[in-house]
């Protein structure tokens, strides 16, 4: 077992804590961001502790209870909707925003968290997909929302800006401790039990679907606090951009390549991923996508077991190539 | 009640395009434990071959299915063989990402090739029609028919009589019992897939006729295909087309749905991944044990 932990990338219940050091070193240094006063750099590092606040709230659920989650962008969009529809009504403050997206998407997770989390495996991941792709379609198809119109959302001043990177940030920050606190706690260690072994943590005391829920719910949290930072941040908010496919996919991406089920491992693998994908995107403006696509396929396929566990390996090329081999028929 | 056979014939013509694009999903989920979501994507490549052949060389659509068929075979073979086979015993979420990965990749390269205009597969007959008791049935929607049911049951013929067949159906028992008897599962691996990538190119064959197309197609359908398959069974071909039918009715009578909730206008027709979700969740919760109970090793 502890072999099998070790291969995983997983030394104890939050992960290498070297990584978990550096992480929070990078997150430091990245408050300091602002004071360059460069609006592009700005925009790409708001863009990165996006998608690392939205990795930990895949990796809550999918990392440390095994549960794969294939569309956690839904909480995206309810966090995004709820500042819209705010902005809609004149409430313009992230102070607002937040706490109600937070109570909103914790509020949706539990609703369907209670039924679809009992379906195991193939069947809660497509259930999760479903909704994702439902939500979007309700989304275009309600005028409370704007439709497949949209909804504009009131900004601060060009010269305060900076402010909504700071509320990334925050958001980003949160995450990381919490997930780091979260998994240190009683309810880390029965995630974990419940990813072993479901039915033996369950005879030992541990009630599967409570626990299931408030991992749901909480990353929910995570990924709606992200969505309605980035709402306002943008200032539009429609059904392609909340429930866009990408944001629904590289948060996973980015906690497979970091490390599932560490505390440091999104935030790693945001950074190195959405870096790369920024690049990307700015040298090939029309098939980044493709290169998207292939980087997907070419990291499950050499890199399956996170980036976390080709530092930490011990054995060389060769225990690489029969890890490796384990998984191939 | 004229309206109301008008949709069971419609929900049932459609069905049967269902129940081939499902049969090969169904086939690759049962057998490999793959949830292949680049199948709606080869759906859409299926339709395109078709398309670009009845473009090219006036090929009548209906003869392109079979070598829709072909060619998706290959490609699917080509695909497991050499990039699925390496992660195939991994945690699920390897493969499932991976088939996303593809997906993507293919949706992108079809962006490039065939560009983002929608194409229609309009044949000179296509306009065709024949009345009964009031209930218009377009001909190619019922030649469409005719040959989803055919594929289906040449399907089960071969899995039954053929010595590939057996093997694959041997491997859906027991893979380790398999091989000690003799099966490459390497190979047989990549035969299922191969047929399931086939038969989604020619479900995608049949849909050029009834759909217009273009590189995203592909997505409702492989939601569907995952409906019908929790519908009627896994790895089972009866299971594809009962499903498939039974599919083809619900949605058609959903499309009709015209409600009005707390003053937001909601119209089925505009609604089909939400309908297939509200039925997928009944099924599933309907039927605590058996299909949704089983946990996934």
């Amino acid at each position: 077992m502890n072999r099998l932990l070790r291969g995983l990338g997983l030394g104890g219940i939050t992960g290498s804590p070297q990584a978990f050091a550096v992480s929070l070193g990078i997150m430091a240094l990245l408050l300091a961001l602002p004071a360059l006063h460069n609006g592009y750099l700005e925009l790409t590092f708001r863009n990165i502790l996006m998608f690392a606040a939205m990795s930990y709230g895949w990796n809550l659920l999918g990392g440390y209870t095994g549960y794969v989650s294939f569309g956690n962008v839904v909480f995206f969009g309810i966090g995004a909707y709820c500042s819209a529809v705010l902005s809609a009504h004149h409430v313009d403050s992230l102070l607002a925003d937040v706490p109600v997206a937070l109570v909103c998407a914790a509020l949706f997770a539990i609703v369907v968290g209670v039924p679809i989390l009992r379906l195991r495996g193939h069947y809660f991941g497509i259930a999760t997909l479903g909704i994702a792709l439902a939500a979007a379609d309700l989304a275009n198809n309600l005028d409370v929302l704007g439709g497949s119109g949209g909804l504009a959302l009131k900004q601060v001043p060009q010269e305060q800006f900076s402010l909504y990177y700071y509320a990334m940030w925050a958001v980003a920050l949160a995450c990381m401790l919490g997930t780091f606190a979260i998994a240190r706690s009683k309810l880390g260690y029965a995630f974990v039990a419940i990813r072993e072994n479901e039915d033996a943590a369950q005879v030992l005391g541990v009630w599967p679907t409570r626990y299931k829920v408030t991992a749901y719910a909480l990353g929910a949290m995570m990924t709606a606090a992200a969505g309605a930072v980035y709402a306002p941040a943008n200032g539009f908010v429609d059904p392609s951009i909340a429930f866009a496919v990408d944001d629904n996919v590289f948060p996973i991406v980015m906690s497979i390549l970091g490390g599932m089920g560490t505390a440091a491992g999104p935030f790693i693998g945001a950074l190195l991923l959405a870096g790369l994908n920024e690049i990307l995107q700015s040298q090939f403006v029309k098939i980044h996508s493709l290169f998207f696509g292939a980087i997907i396929v070419l990291v499950v396929l050499f890199l399956p077991r996170g980036i976390v566990y080709l530092i930490g390996l011990r054995g060389g090329m060769r225990r690489y190539l029969a890890d490796r081999a384990a998984f191939r028929v | 009640m004229q309206l109301f056979f008008q949709d069971l014939v419609n929900g049932v013509l459609a069905g049967g395009i269902l129940a081939v694009a499902a049969l090969g999903f169904s086939l690759v989920w049962g057998i490999l434990n793959i949830i292949n979501l680049a199948h709606g994507t080869f759906i859409m490549l299926g339709a395109y071959i078709t398309w670009q052949l009845f473009t090219s060389f006036h090929l009548d659509p209906f003869l392109s299915v079979p070598i829709a068929f072909a060619i998706m075979y290959g490609f699917g073979y080509v695909l497991q063989r050499g990039l699925i086979n390496q992660v195939v015993r991994a945690p699920i979420l390897a493969t499932f990402l991976l088939t996303f990965g593809l997906s993507l990749l293919l949706v992108n390269l079809a962006l490039i090739v065939w560009t983002g205009d929608t194409r229609a597969v309009s044949p000179a007959y296509s306009g065709a029609n024949f009345t009964v008791a009031g209930v218009t049935v377009p001909w190619t929607k019922l030649a469409t028919l005719v040959a989803a049911l055919l594929i289906t049951a040449l399907m089960h013929v071969w899995l039954v009589r053929s010595k590939l067949g057996r093997a694959i159906r041997a491997m859906a028992m027991d893979v380790g019992a398999a091989q000690l008897a003799g099966v490459r599962v390497a190979h047989v691996y990549a035969v299922t897939f191969g047929l399931g990538a086939g038969l989604a190119g020619a479900a995608g064959a049949l849909l050029s006729l009834s759909y217009s197309l273009n590189p995203s197609m592909g997505e409702p359908f492989l939601i569907k295909s995952f409906v019908v398959c929790v519908l009627g069974g896994l790895g089972s071909v009866q299971g594809a087309l009962v499903g498939g039918l039974v599919y083809g009715i619900v949605e058609s009578f959903a499309s009709q749905l015209d409600v009005t909730v707390l003053g937001q206008h909601l119209s089925g027709s505009g609604l089909q991944d939400v309908i297939a979700l509200v039925v997928l969740l009944v099924v599933l919760v309907a039927r605590p044990t058996g299909i949704m109970g089983r946990a996934a090793a």
